[in-house]
């Protein structure tokens, strides 16, 4: 270890550190500008220069390597002579603004500290003409004046080398050096994701947030976890009196350090919509008392007070559960919510109605992967962690997942580890999307064809004699039967099924089975189909077969969508499992919860006595059909989510008595009896737990909106009215619904919950990064799944084959329609829906469509046209793409109404996982 | 528009002709990237400019994003992106040796002749003039570079018979 003296210090560092990065270690602060310890150092601003005995003159100290028995002196008048300099001449280029003042930035901090004067736009006659237009890019997030910039180019290696985007350069030479998009295009041409990472390293605000110009300094900043995606970035919420002025980096988040996505950045001001619910509000006919028949209209809303609200929700699921059964009532829950709100929920479907009928959405996106994954390893959850994936695989294979859209951290991590480590990256994906440009190969199957191509990469494998016989030996069981499945799968009989060339499948697997560890990462492109338990299991064989489980750079890889989707299962807001994926029908399981939350009379229901619940999808049909009587919505969207959506809201137009907690009056509201105001999550404490199995902390920053209350406040509440209702007092220890914050129901899982039981919030206030399974109070949890041993004991190949969708196109419906999401909205986009920036961008639903199926039918790019299946009818605006190829096109759910593309999706459902085949179904294009 | 997409609404600039020949140099090279200054000098040779789309085009087919090929290309005089140069291109030495030696005045004097500003093309786009710093030929003082071609001990006259060379002489 290279031992130098800085200063008065001896300090002692790593091999290959530079000299700066010693001296930061040891806490001597030497000035930067251009320097940034994320980016890679250009040695460009001169303010770093320090001065080596054995070295001539000044060198600086972010290029220089750190070596054994150097003499470094970082301060002098010397030094502070040529800072001052420097900085003089740095700042005649720039041009402070009179107004937007934003506090002090970096470069203003060291002209202070150096004392050079900083002259402001009034001082005209020194500074001479400005030379570029203020705020001269129209991208709604980021505003640019480059009269502030100094050239230091840490924005152009922040896209470079975070982002992986390239958006920004250097343009011209000299004096005329300035920063420019693309080729002198504005940002959102040259591409830009509006990531605001070229803002958040900007030193001077020449590249600065727009919604933070014009906002008073925010007096308080918390540090809180994104609501968007399963990724679980850190941010901090800066807030001036009770409202949010901005979202800020958190240079020390675990899982983005200062990455964040456009959603996470920009995204936020839903929280402040003028739609948010401030008040209870009641169906006139429901606090009249009176039922309402199947298919007559609902009533007009009624405001009331809270302990109205309450009575009324109570009373009518007590005479539900009466006249019918504990059975005729069901719970959706949010995979939005806190763990600590989603353990509640489902506490109360089962200690206080009596039933499992409990269950989000899940179902929709990764209930396939959750059933495949348990059978075939033993566990669910993603294997491994992202860091580990990016920085130590040795090959990639990304198959149905449009990571830089919906993962964008991530997607930003895996472009990082193809631009740093040259890791060869397979993308199996029908549509050309972003990530397929850094792909060494990109293998574009037919929508529905997964099984066929993942076996046909492991026939090459086994021919070749790639796969890993000591792993399958020891580990694993059920080889022979998959290798005899295996055999007709030959790139010729694949290629045939999937479009792909043989050549390219035996390419694909040469690239996967020859580079380990390999990290298969998958998503919705997996996971939602008729076949999506088989395709996942293919997946699993694949990792098996190459040995790449249980080590860091390798594992079965699912990206959960939702900020807390993974947690929401995990907190046993499932039909079939209690908190921690313990079984419901499993005798052990259901005598400790019992016990657990034993009351002193069962209110006519035994959970002994039932079996799982329904299913999401069940669910709605079940309240159609009104053999589900009432139903309890936690913040889900069912009308907009749901397959067949126009079949969906038939469903709940009938549905007897619908209770909904949210923030907003989403679409389903319309179909809903109670409105619940509950808050965002900028408004409550908790726990999201990320697609990793990071359990972190969500910090309540503002207080909750109008009358609003935190949702684990509600679900409390109802339930201590039931009870009382139903006069049952708690007897078990954790049988009440006492608790005075949310670390105390976190309390109460890691008491019921083994995966979680060494978690707390106290230990997540200490800043400890916990990775379910975490065993106790002392045990560090678990990064990587599957070391040693699988959670089941072996490894179960399973043999599965290819099995075409449920609908194929006909004369008819000629296309195949493939759905998803775009990067600027979320989901059934209640909430993205109602941010201005992400709406100015993305307005409007598109359909994307190939150029030559548009020709033929007529269509012109931007041409409304008219989506036709069997079971209904979609509007949009066409959009020619590359994206898609001929005989295909894509449709999104973020839009309401006819621009919604479930209008046309089928409920066809996975046999096993009941999840509903979203990713294939057969339509009509048409001009408007 | 999802602007997160490649856009491809633009006629192409660069023919097959062009991409071979960049092509042809991918194997000199260690990186694609480094083909960046070959590439701007074909197209530039065919096209006499390196318009935006032409930049798209190469940052295309060398694997880069534009702003990488803008920057490049910005970096250095000799690509006009707005418009083509002449069919001749000449830089007339203004560096300390010509300038002593009368540089200046036979920029001058050939401008008025071309009827064009230093650095402006003539209006039948046969020459662009334009100010050269060093041509490292300070023996032939004062000198120009016209195309490839160096031209030396420049004159009142031998600039004419140049000018009437390329056809550039009294045209407006």
């Amino acid at each position: 270890m290279p031992q130098l003296t800085i200063n008065d210090d001896l300090v002692e560092c790593r091999v290959g550190l530079t000299v700066l990065e010693a001296a930061t270690r040891q806490g001597i602060v030497i000035p930067t500008l251009c320097h940034h310890a994320d980016l890679s150092p250009v040695g460009s601003c001169r303010m770093c220069l320090v001065e080596v005995d054995s070295i001539d003159g000044q060198v600086a100290a972010c290029t220089l390597q750190a070596e054994d028995g150097m003499r470094v002196r970082t301060e002098s008048d010397a030094f502070a002579k040529s800072r001052r300099m420097v900085l003089q001449l740095l700042l005649r280029r720039y041009r402070r603004p009179d107004k937007l003042a934003a506090g002090e930035n970096e470069l203003e901090r060291w002209a202070r500290h150096y004392d050079v004067p900083i002259l402001s736009s009034s001082n005209d006659e020194l500074l001479g003409a400005t030379r570029y237009p203020i705020d001269s890019d129209d991208n709604p997030f980021i505003r640019v004046d480059l009269n502030q910039c100094i050239l230091c180019t840490r924005c152009v290696r922040a896209c470079e080398e975070i982002q992986g985007r390239f958006v920004l350069g250097v343009g011209d030479r000299g004096e005329h050096s300035h920063i420019v998009a693309g080729a002198g295009t504005s940002m959102l041409d040259a591409r830009c994701e509006s990531c605001g990472a070229c803002a958040a390293y900007c030193p001077t605000g020449a590249l600065s947030d727009r919604m933070r110009v014009g906002q008073p300094e925010p007096d308080r900043s918390v540090v809180t976890t994104c609501s968007y995606c399963g990724v679980g970035c850190q941010f901090r919420l800066e807030v001036k009196q009770d409202q949010i002025v901005s979202v800020a980096s958190h240079p020390e988040a675990a899982v983005n350090g200062m990455s964040l996505c456009v959603k996470g950045r920009y995204g936020w001001d839903y929280v402040h919509h003028r739609d948010r619910l401030l008040v209870p509000r009641v169906r006139s006919h429901v606090l009249d008392g009176r039922l309402r028949s199947a298919g007559e209209e609902r009533s007009g809303w009624v405001d009331v007070d809270w302990d109205t609200a309450l009575e009324v929700v109570a009373r009518n699921l007590i005479r539900i559960k009466q006249e019918h059964s504990a059975n005729a009532i069901g719970v959706l829950s949010s995979a939005k919510c806190t763990n600590e709100e989603n353990y509640l929920i489902q506490k109360l479907a089962r200690q206080v109605f009596g039933t499992h009928n409990v269950d989000h959405c899940a179902r929709l996106c990764h209930s396939s992967t959750v059933a495949g994954l348990s059978m075939a390893v033993g566990s669910g959850a993603m294997s491994n962690s992202m860091r580990d994936i990016a920085e130590q695989s040795q090959a990639l294979f990304v198959i149905g997942s449009n990571t830089t859209e919906q993962h964008p951290v991530f997607g930003a991590m895996l472009r990082q580890a193809v631009l740093r480590r040259n890791v060869p990256l397979v993308v199996a994906d029908p549509r050309r999307i972003d990530l397929t440009e850094f792909a060494t190969l990109h293998l574009r199957h037919r929508p529905g064809t997964d099984v066929a191509l993942i076996n046909g990469i492991m026939h090459v494998t086994l021919i070749n004699k790639w796969h890993d016989v000591t792993f399958i030996d020891k580990r694993c069981e059920g080889f022979a039967e998959l290798c005899a499945s295996l055999e007709i799968y030959s790139p010729e009989y694949v290629a045939k099924i999937t479009g792909v060339s043989a050549l390219q499948i035996r390419e694909a697997a040469e690239i996967l089975a020859t580079n380990r560890p390999m990290a298969t990462i998958w998503a919705m492109g997996i996971t939602q189909h008729t076949t999506g338990v088989m395709n996942v299991l293919a997946l699993a064989n694949l990792q098996m077969l190459l040995g790449n489980l249980g080590i860091p750079g390798g594992g079965v890889n699912p990206l959960r969508g939702q900020n807390n989707v993974q947690g929401a299962c995990d907190m046993g807001a499932l039909p079939n499992v209690f908190p921690g994926y313990q079984s419901v029908t499993d005798a052990a399981a259901l005598q400790k919860f019992s016990e657990a939350w034993r009351c002193s009379n069962d209110a006519g229901v035994d959970l002994r006595e039932i079996s799982a619940g329904l299913t999401v999808t069940e669910m709605i049909e079940a309240a159609g059909q009104r053999g589900l009587r009432g139903l309890y919505i936690l913040g889900e969207d069912p009308a907009m989510t749901e397959p067949d959506s126009n079949h969906a809201r038939e469903c709940l137009t009938n549905a007897e008595f619908v209770v909904l907690q949210e923030i907003f009056p989403s679409e389903t509201a319309r179909y809903c009896d109670v409105l619940l105001p509950g808050t965002s999550f900028a408004e409550k404490d908790g726990t999201f737990t990320n697609t990793e199995r990071r359990v972190q902390l969500v910090r309540q920053a503002i207080p909750p909106m109008g009358d609003a209350r935190p949702d684990w406040k509600i679900i409390a509440q109802l339930a201590q009215e039931m009870m009382r209702l139903e006069n049952r007092t708690s007897v078990g220890p954790d049988a009440a619904w006492q608790y005075a914050d949310t670390g105390e129901i976190m309390g109460e899982v890691a008491r019921l919950t083994p995966i979680y039981a060494g978690v707390s919030h106290h230990r997540l206030i200490q800043g400890e990064q916990l990775q379910w399974p975490v065993r106790d109070e002392r045990h560090e949890g678990t990064p990587i799944l599957h070391v040693g041993e699988f959670t089941r004991g072996k490894g179960r190949f399973h043999a599965v084959d290819y099995l075409p969708p449920q609908e194929v196109p006909d004369s008819l419906f000629p296309l195949v329609m493939t759905t998803g999401r775009v990067l600027y909205h979320w989901h059934g986009g209640e909430l993205t829906r109602r941010s201005t920036g992400l709406m100015s961008v993305y307005p409007e639903t598109l359909l994307e469509i190939d150029a030559s199926d548009a020709h033929r039918l007529g269509i012109g790019d931007g041409s409304m046209v008219r989506v036709s299946s069997r079971r209904g009818v979609m509007v949009a605006k066409a959009h020619l793409s590359a994206r898609v190829f001929p005989g295909v096109v894509f449709g999104n759910f973020h839009f309401p109404a006819a621009s919604n593309v479930n209008n046309v999706t089928i409920a066809a459902l996975d046999p096993i996982a009941k999840i509903p085949e979203f990713k294939v179904c057969a339509v009509r294009v048409e001009r408007c | 528009m999802p602007s997160t997409e490649k856009k491809s609404n633009s006629t192409p600039v660069l023919n097959n002709e062009m991409r071979d020949e960049i092509r042809k140099y991918f194997a000199r090279y260690p990186t694609r990237q480094a083909v960046t200054l070959p590439a701007l000098h074909v197209v530039n040779k065919y096209l006499r400019h390196v318009p935006l789309q032409a930049v798209v085009e190469i940052a295309e087919l060398l694997e880069l994003s534009p702003a990488q090929v803008q920057d490049t290309l910005s970096f250095y005089g000799f690509f006009p992106q707005q418009a083509p140069h002449g069919e001749v291109r000449a830089w007339v030495c203004r560096s300390i040796s010509c300038a002593l030696r009368g540089g200046e005045e036979v920029l001058a004097h050939m401008c008025a002749k071309a009827k064009i500003q230093p650095g402006e093309t003539t209006a039948n786009g046969k020459l662009t003039l334009e100010f050269g710093e060093c041509l490292g030929a300070c023996e032939l003082a004062p000198c120009m570079l016209a195309g490839d071609q160096l031209v030396g001990h420049l004159t009142a006259e031998s600039s004419e018979e140049f000018l009437a060379s390329c056809g550039a002489l009294g045209t407006s």
